[in-house]
């Protein structure tokens, strides 16, 4: 279970102060698949942030399982699986080898890491590279690699910053089940995309951002009634208020 | 403690699947130091033999005027030749090393039986005129004296009445000490290459993995960033420490083939072993203070342009040494370089280095490296480090 409560971030660029993110708040209940939508330079990559303890937010507070994020990082990071927007695979070592040096990172035996391994090369597909080494590999060879990494220590949480970024239908078909066997299982999924559809297919429920702010929260058909609109697109071109910035 | 060993590992397996960094990183020292010890060894011995044994030729200005002193020089081994027009030119522009001026009175005084005048000119910042120098001086100076002798013993004095003084010398310096001479060069080299020896390795596992991008999920797992800098600083001190093992390995090699005196330098194993415990401690401060910049610089491109002041770090003790010599003292072992240098100096020149010596040397070097540990830690908990783009 994720908490979140009134997050403020700004940045500091050549004198002038960015306010990244302004007030944010939501919660992602277990057994459920959150999505965070919102267009480039919604502050999602930087809420995710703060959620996995790599920023420190000004304002609010972050709680993981009912850990607070800022008193107990390491129990937080321990029940928490993170995909950054950077996938960050070592490209000399095999993809084995990458998942292994971050199970050993979270203070897994051997013998749990090999298994861990082997049900997530299972179900994410990896057989055929699992042991060739990272250089080289497609997008998708290393988006899986890198989730896999990040699922070894089988948390509780699991936080997706774009996970679908560059990956073909079939491998995102095979990711979305993967995850919504995640959720089936009671795990906790936030997701980040800035695609509309690609929420719409797997969310149970999405918080829809712009400019720092939470615009709107809800399942799709309680944002479709909301805003009177039909196609998801619309709705939220609406409620991002994407209109005003393009007209 | 586990989570250091963890992150030093994969470090060390990631490096070595880097097969040219790592064949340029390990063998370009040990292969380069022999070529320089091999190579200047051999250029300095068959210099100093030509110099000193083939036939020197002497331009002299008023060679008729000593008609004697010219037969002297030439059964020397100096071939007398006329001298150019403007001799302090001829010797500014290296025409000829020295040249010997015999003065227009020089006929006339000797006649008298008064020191008869002639000039040297030559300029003392040229290396290669020394050895030419001393031979003509030396052989002026035979020629005085044998006819000084003849001449008491023409007026029926001993020639040992003009000497009023005897002077002998005696050399208290080690044979060991005599050749470190020949090697005031190589702690430099040895300090260097422990100092920055691995600094490919230690920009590239935090500026590096910062600007691909990896160091976000990395920090984003239980391990604390403490770990994971000391794994990272514990792998290049690893790497660093190996590299540092061949070079005084190809150093032991190297002497035993190396021209003339140099033959002689016996780097045994006992003295290796120390090289390598008095490079420790250096290796440990390069690693941590690169970690501190690289902790600390935006990307690999600026923590590298740190690289070329660092390099003249460890000549400045050398320099300061070289200008004002001081006596070995014991604070001198807790200065860093200084201190090294001082460590070097005395196991190459085969003296005891006191326990006091070892135990200030190893415990300053060691403090250093841990305040430098502490500092780049610091860093490495800044908010900034973890996120990149």
């Amino acid at each position: 279970m994720i908490h979140i409560d009134d997050l403020h971030k700004s940045f500091r660029t050549r004198g002038a102060t960015v306010q990244a993110v302004r007030g944010v708040s939501f919660s992602a209940r277990d057994g459920e698949i959150l999505g965070l939508l919102g267009p480039n330079g919604a502050g999602k990559t930087t809420t995710l942030r703060m959620l996995y303890t790599l920023m420190a937010p000004e304002q609010g507070r972050v709680e993981v399982d009912g850990v607070d994020v800022q008193q107990h990082p390491t129990t937080v990071r321990q029940r928490l699986g993170v995909l950054p927007d950077a996938r960050g695979i070592y490209k000399r070592l095999t993809a084995r080898e990458n998942i292994a040096y971050f199970g050993r990172l979270h203070d897994l035996d051997a013998r749990t890491i090999d298994t861990r391994i082997a049900a997530l090369a299972d179900t994410l597909a990896m057989g055929d590279f699992l042991d060739r080494r990272a250089e080289g590999f497609s997008q998708g060879q290393r988006t899986k690699t890198a989730i896999a990494r990040a699922l070894v220590h089988n948390p509780r949480n699991v936080v997706l910053d774009e996970p679908t970024n560059g990956l073909d239908v079939m491998t995102t078909r095979r990711l979305r089940s993967f995850l919504r066997g995640l959720r089936d299982d009671g795990h906790c999924i936030v997701f980040s995309s800035h695609i509309m559809q690609e929420v719409a297919a797997l969310c149970d429920r999405m918080v829809v951002m712009a400019r720092g702010e939470v615009q709107a929260i809800g399942t799709p058909d309680t944002l479709r009634r909301q805003t009177g609109l039909d196609d998801l697109e619309d709705v939220f071109v609406r409620l991002a208020g994407l209109e005003e910035s393009a007209a | 403690m586990r989570a250091i060993w963890t992150v030093a590992s994969k470090e060390l397996v990631d490096l070595f699947r880097d097969r040219k960094t790592v064949v340029l990183g390990l063998l370009l020292g040990p292969l380069l130091m022999p070529g320089i010890i091999l190579g200047t060894g051999a250029l300095v011995e068959s210099k100093v033999r030509t110099q000193l044994e083939s036939t020197l030729v002497l331009p002299v200005a008023g060679a008729g005027r000593a008609p004697n002193l010219v037969a002297f020089l030439e059964s020397r081994n100096i071939e007398v030749v006329e001298a150019p027009e403007n001799t302090v030119v001829a010797v500014r522009e290296q025409v000829a090393p020295v040249v010997l001026h015999i003065a227009p009175d020089y006929a006339a005084r000797w006649r008298d039986s008064l020191p008869a005048p002639v000039e040297l000119t030559y300029d003392s910042s040229l290396q290669d005129a020394q050895i030419p120098l001393q031979r003509v001086h030396q052989v002026l100076r035979e020629y005085s004296a044998t006819v000084a002798s003849l001449r008491a013993l023409q007026r029926g004095q001993s020639p040992l009445s003009s000497q009023a003084v005897q002077v002998a010398w005696r050399d208290v310096a080690t044979p060991e000490a005599r050749r470190g001479m020949l090697l005031t060069f190589l702690p430099y080299l040895l300090i260097l290459f422990s100092f920055i020896g691995s600094a490919a390795l230690v920009i590239d596992v935090t500026a590096g993995e910062r600007e691909r991008q990896s160091l976000e999920p990395l920090l984003a797992t239980p391990a604390a960033r403490t770990a994971i800098m000391s794994g990272k600083i514990l792998a290049a001190c690893l790497f660093g420490m190996l590299g540092l093992l061949l070079i005084v390995l190809a150093f032991k090699v190297s002497f035993q083939l190396a021209p003339g005196p140099l033959q002689l330098v016996d780097v045994s194993l006992p003295v290796a072993a120390q090289l390598l415990l008095v490079l420790l401690p250096m290796v440990l401060i390069g690693t941590t203070l690169l970690t501190l910049i690289a902790a600390g610089a935006r990307s690999v491109k600026e923590a590298q342009s740190y690289l070329s002041v660092l390099m003249l770090l460890p000549i400045a003790p050398t320099l300061i040494l070289m200008v004002n010599p001081v006596k070995n003292q014991l604070w001198q072992f807790s200065v860093p370089f200084l201190a090294q240098n001082q460590m070097l100096l005395k196991l190459i020149r085969g003296e005891v280095i006191s326990p006091a010596e070892w135990a200030v040397y190893m415990l300053c070097g060691f403090a250093l490296g841990l305040f430098l540990w502490l500092l780049a830690a610091r860093l490495y908990h800044r908010e900034s480090l973890g996120v990149s783009g």
